[in-house]
């Protein structure tokens, strides 16, 4: 029942590549990381969620954890202006960060800015840092972590 | 979550017939009662049955994700190869282009050399033929007065001789005929090369 406990109640996933949805689910399933978990293509349709959740009620359905890749293909924005419009337009009531294979430092100190917790290098080994991720999500829940990388 | 007992006899009367297991995200929230060692067993070999085919369909997805990044990888070095190949059969295109046109400016310069050649060769052979008609004129005209003198001294002095008086006349019956013969050759000739030009 702890490890439950850790689990998180549900988590977004922004990013354009279906086999990557798949990837992210399996791990989250095997590491036990959350029970719920969505995924959209698109920072717009993502964008048009949000714009939904928030401006009424603060506690509606909104994830409590967000992933967003950097570059999203197919979408009028990135993932850091993503970042952006949910911390600044819609209200910062969710941890988000970026997922991406990407370790650009300029665009992880763009997330930074935009007020992303964490950037999480993708590669073929992910479990490791989404373990580690998983860990530390205590702490980027109650806003007591700094940003992190993990890499 | 805890599950009815006709629930939990049917799922256990499916793995044990069919071998139908329960999979997914619900193996994590449901729970057996304490002391339920057949049913709690259960769950144990639908968590490791569910854990393993995710852990065979990441792999799998891993796999293909890799193969998906290589393929993009040699598509982009697909069309960089063909960009430089469109690059290079411009530029040899180009090239052939301007050989062709330094090829048709040599053939002019050449075509006009050869003209120039042809030019300065029948300037060569008009100033050869001139020269010739002019010292065949001298001889003709030459010989035509020493026999005239010849012809008038023997007339003077009386002394007459008729090798002299008929060769006189057939040096001017040659001088004639062959005069009017050179005149239309000259003329014949730069009649034809006009013609030619």
């Amino acid at each position: 029942m702890n490890k439950m406990n850790k689990m998180i109640n549900s988590i977004l996933l922004v990013d354009d590549e279906d086999l990557f949805h798949l990837v992210f689910e399996d791990a989250c399933s095997i590491l036990d990381i959350t029970l719920s978990l969505e995924a959209l293509n698109s920072s717009d349709e993502a964008d048009k969620k949000f714009s939904e959740w928030f401006p009424d009620d603060p506690n509606h359905e909104r994830p409590e954890c967000v992933f967003v890749d950097l570059n999203i293909i197919g979408s009028s924005f990135d993932g850091i202006e993503l970042i952006r419009k949910i911390n600044t337009d819609y209200g910062n009531g969710c941890v988000i960060g970026i997922i991406s294979s990407s370790d650009d430092n300029q665009e992880i100190e763009k997330a930074k800015a935009a007020g992303a917790q964490f950037w999480l290098v993708k590669s073929d080994d992910i479990e490791p840092r989404l373990e580690q991720f998983r860990n530390d999500y205590d702490g980027y829940l109650d806003k007591s972590n700094p940003f992190k990388v993990y890499k | 979550m805890g599950i009815n007992k006709v629930c939990r006899d049917d799922l256990l009367k499916l793995a044990n017939e069919k071998r139908i297991y329960l999979e997914g995200n619900i193996l994590k929230v449901i729970s057996a009662n304490d002391g339920d060692s057949e049913f709690i067993e259960y769950l144990n070999i639908c968590k490791n049955k569910d854990k393993d085919s995710r852990i065979k369909r990441l792999s799998v997805t891993k796999q293909v994700q890799a193969q998906n990044k290589e393929l993009v990888a040699k598509q982009r070095e697909n069309d960089a190869l063909m960009e430089e190949l469109q690059t290079a059969l411009e530029e040899a295109k180009n090239a052939e282009w301007e050989a062709d046109k330094l090829r048709e400016e040599a053939e002019k310069g050449k075509d006009k050399a050869l003209e120039d050649l042809e030019l300065m060769q029948k300037k060569t052979q008009f100033e050869l033929i001139g020269q010739i008609v002019k010292v065949a004129l001298w001889v003709i005209l030459g010989v035509g007065i020493i026999t005239t003198l010849l012809f008038a001294f023997t007339l003077v002095t009386g002394k007459e001789n008729p090798i002299l008086e008929s060769t006189w006349s057939n040096l001017f019956g040659i001088l004639l005929t062959n005069s009017f013969s050179i005149i239309g050759t000259i003329m014949g000739v730069k009649y034809a090369t006009e013609k030619n030009e």
